[in-house]
């Protein structure tokens, strides 16, 4: 132990630089898990904070993002008639691309009805749109391109005004944005369209059965709002998960050349020494150990020293750019430590190789 | 001084594999990100750049297709086929919608052809028809093979059963794949028959297309026509736009790894040469000639762990779809150009590290036997 502690710590700078690198490789695992855990909160606010449990969409139709719907007409008196439905919320909605100051912004747009709710959830300023072309913008979106209460944002060739800014309504990829539903239905050129509807339910009334009733209606897809939050998710997850596994792959095997290089050199280093070991009757797998705990040490110090970047990074990155939302479970750390232990583990196999071929003689030829 | 720096490299087989590795590694999270969103451009304008038009005409003010609705009254169609230099116009259907089979979804984009169009279609069959009759759809192979579809089985879209009657190529991307139907049927899922989302229009022989495109504006109201290669320019901007924080981020952090991993590399080779060094200041070598030859090490280490970086990078463009992902990575120039600069910079930096070391190195260190 103490001569594995003692290899490591002659040369400072060498063990600063390994564990600053394995720290670096770790932080990038971590700050890729939180930034898809933060994106995975984000894309489904709008369900999370939406009023109601049941959401009715087009047959067919399970995700709020990503696919179109459009509900037969007169769907929502159907749906008012259940009994155990509270309030029926409709709602237009449909992706648009904003052109700000230059850049391509994608936002979804939800066009509702104020009286009736399906709008923003926590207003910061301003208040709800109550005329023709006045919107709910983003705040983060609107601080990002020096917008504010009054200004002016074109939408499909329409000018609206900015009446009030929400949080909570950001993502990466896209922001939330609110008009009067009317406003929503001329700018999509589709007079009384409906998207979906949010439906509110009484005490103790049977979901499962209103699901039901509402699924024997022609043209429609019921579902809990937790369902297709789920559905949602897995969507993303379909469409992001490969390029992510890929650089945690390589930032994992970045990790593994670090800790590697450190232990090949300092084994290298000392290989006479451990040769004078070997002479005098010790046994390789002392030797072992004196390798693995040096590889375990730059590990476990360096994935330590990742956990902390890795917070100290994401707040960095979440001030600088707040549309980004980086979310730790408690279970990241450890798997961090686990990915720490794996590297060092890989990161022994050469050096205990050459370990392995020392000729206990070879000292004595020199 | 390089020759040294060559042998420096080189004698150490297993550190020069360790490092060059790292540093390739390091350089491919650059890279391999850079490919997938260059990937994801090229995917998503493959439709547009394929579709055979060479002016698209949407609602006024809708530049886009991807995250974007257009709508347009049918009778804009006959407007802009009275544009001078226009041969012909097609109007499409779209919107983004599951292809349901069993239990497996697929998000696709539907596209609405109508009867014997003339672009639009899916522009490479592997097999079954080209077109979509009434009932039929056109799927991509690579998803339909996934979800186990088969020429002939039923699909279901917004809630219609559809039997599938063709398999396209190159119609897939890492977000969505297209799914070709008829007009009619879209239509009536829709239940609207006086709009259409797109105009696809072909200019007569010798026309320009961005001269009939700026007719076509000026003459027809509502609309926004855009050449083919505008468009598709739009569709890239949108992604470029969306990544360039994540991948700005993204590559710092990439490019601090690589820088940890070659200062470690030159450090360390530095201090294992620290009598070699002596010796050769003891022979008169002055402190910059040491410099060089450090800097040279490095900056050879660094192209060999770019062309690494790079040569793995290539690999993994042809090894991930083989693995049936929908990803697609592809290397751009600009991405070579940035990494390339990235690498100097990496090697330039890790070589100031031992300045100290070879500064402070005591010629006479090397006859005391230390």
């Amino acid at each position: 132990m103490s001569l594995a502690r003692r290899n490591l710590f002659q040369d400072k700078t060498r063990l600063g630089l390994s564990i600053g690198g394995v720290a670096l490789a770790i932080m990038l695992i971590l700050v890729l898990k939180g930034f898809l855990a933060g994106m995975n909160r984000q894309i489904t606010s709008y369900l999370d904070h939406s009023p109601g449990s049941i959401i009715v969409a087009q047959e067919d139709v399970v995700n709020l993002l990503g696919a179109t719907s459009l509900l037969p007409e007169g769907i929502d008196q159907k749906a008012e008639t259940i009994r155990g439905v509270d309030e029926v919320i409709p709602i237009l909605s449909q992706f648009v691309i904003l052109d700000l100051h230059g850049k391509k912004q994608p936002a979804y747009m939800v066009g509702y009805e104020p009286e009736q709710g399906g709008g923003p959830w926590r207003l910061i300023a301003g208040r709800e749109p109550r005329s023709k072309k006045e919107m709910v913008f983003d705040r983060v979106l609107a601080e990002r391109h020096g917008l504010n209460l009054g200004d002016q944002v074109e939408v499909m060739g329409r000018d609206f005004t900015i009446v009030g800014l929400s949080s909570g309504t950001t993502s990466w990829m896209t922001s939330f944005f609110f008009v009067r539903k009317q406003d929503a239905e001329d700018l999509l050129l589709a007079p009384g369209a409906t998207s979906f509807l949010l439906l509110t339910t009484s005490d103790g009334a049977d979901l499962d059965k209103i699901l039901r009733r509402l699924n024997d209606f022609s043209g429609v897809n019921a579902l809990t709002k937790k369902e297709m939050a789920s559905n949602d998710l897995k969507l993303f997850a379909k469409v992001f998960s490969a390029p992510l596994k890929l650089m945690v792959g390589i930032a994992f095997l970045v990790g593994t050349m670090i800790v590697g290089l450190i232990i090949y050199t300092a084994t290298i280093e000392r290989q006479r020494e451990y040769g004078v070991i070997k002479a005098i009757g010790a046994k390789n797998r002392f030797l072992y150990q004196v390798v693995l705990t040096q590889a375990l040490f730059a590990s476990i110090a360096g994935s330590s020293l990742g956990i902390l970047l890795a917070n100290g990074a994401a707040q960095w990155i979440m001030s600088a750019r707040p549309q980004f939302l980086i979310v730790f479970e408690p279970v990241d750390s450890g798997q961090a430590l686990l990915a720490g232990l794996g590297m060092a583990l890989l990161a022994s196999i050469f050096p205990t190789r050459v370990m392995a071929g020392l000729a206990p003689a070879e000292v004595f030829r020199k | 001084m390089i020759r040294l720096a060559f042998r420096n490299l080189f004698q150490n087989k297993a550190r020069l594999v360790i490092s060059v590795g790292g540093v390739a590694l390091a350089l491919l999270l650059i890279l391999s990100l850079d490919a997938v969103f260059t990937g994801v451009e090229r995917q998503i304008t493959a439709y547009i750049e394929y579709s055979g038009a060479d002016i698209w005409v949407s609602q006024v003010d809708v530049f886009n297709m991807h995250m974007a609705s257009s709508s347009l009254p049918d009778t804009v169609a006959r407007k802009v086929k009275y544009v001078p230099g226009v041969a012909s116009v097609s109007p499409i259907l779209y919107l983004t919608n599951n292809v349901v089979a069993g239990d497996e979804r697929n998000l696709a984009y539907i596209i609405g052809l109508p009867e014997n169009a003339e672009f639009g279609g899916p522009w490479s069959i592997s097999s079954g028809r080209s077109l979509p009759a009434e009932g039929e759809a056109i799927l991509n192979r690579n998803i339909a093979e996934k979800s186990g579809i088969a020429l002939g089985d039923e699909v279901e879209i917004l809630g219609k059963e559809f039997k599938v009657t063709g398999f396209s190529e190159g119609t897939a991307s890492l977000v969505n794949s297209v799914a070709f139907i008829s007009m009619d049927d879209f239509e009536e899922m829709r239940g609207s028959y006086d709009t259409v989302s797109f105009l696809l229009v072909k200019v007569s022989d010798g026309e320009s297309p961005e001269v009939v495109a700026d007719h076509i504006q000026s003459q027809v109201r509502d609309v926004t026509a855009q050449t083919r290669n505008n468009f598709a320019a739009q569709e890239r901007r949108v992604v470029k736009d969306m990544s360039t924080d994540l991948i700005t981020i993204m590559n710092l952090i990439g490019f601090l790894i690589g820088l940890a991993v070659m200062a470690l590399t030159v450090y360390t080779s530095t201090l294992s040469r620290r009598q070699e060094y002596g010796m050769l200041k003891a022979l008169g070598a002055r402190n910059t000639d040491l410099y060089l030859t450090v800097l040279a090490q490095a900056i050879l280490s660094v192209i060999l762990g770019f062309l690494f970086g790079l040569a793995l990078t290539l690999l993994l463009t042809v090894v991930v779809p083989i693995f049936g992902s929908n990803l697609v990575l592809e290397v751009s120039r600009a991405s070579l150009l940035k990494v390339g600069s990235v690498s100097l910079v990496i090697a330039a930096v890790s070589a100031m590290l031992p300045i100290r070391q070879i500064a402070g190195l005591d010629p006479a260190m090397v006859f005391r036997g230390r």
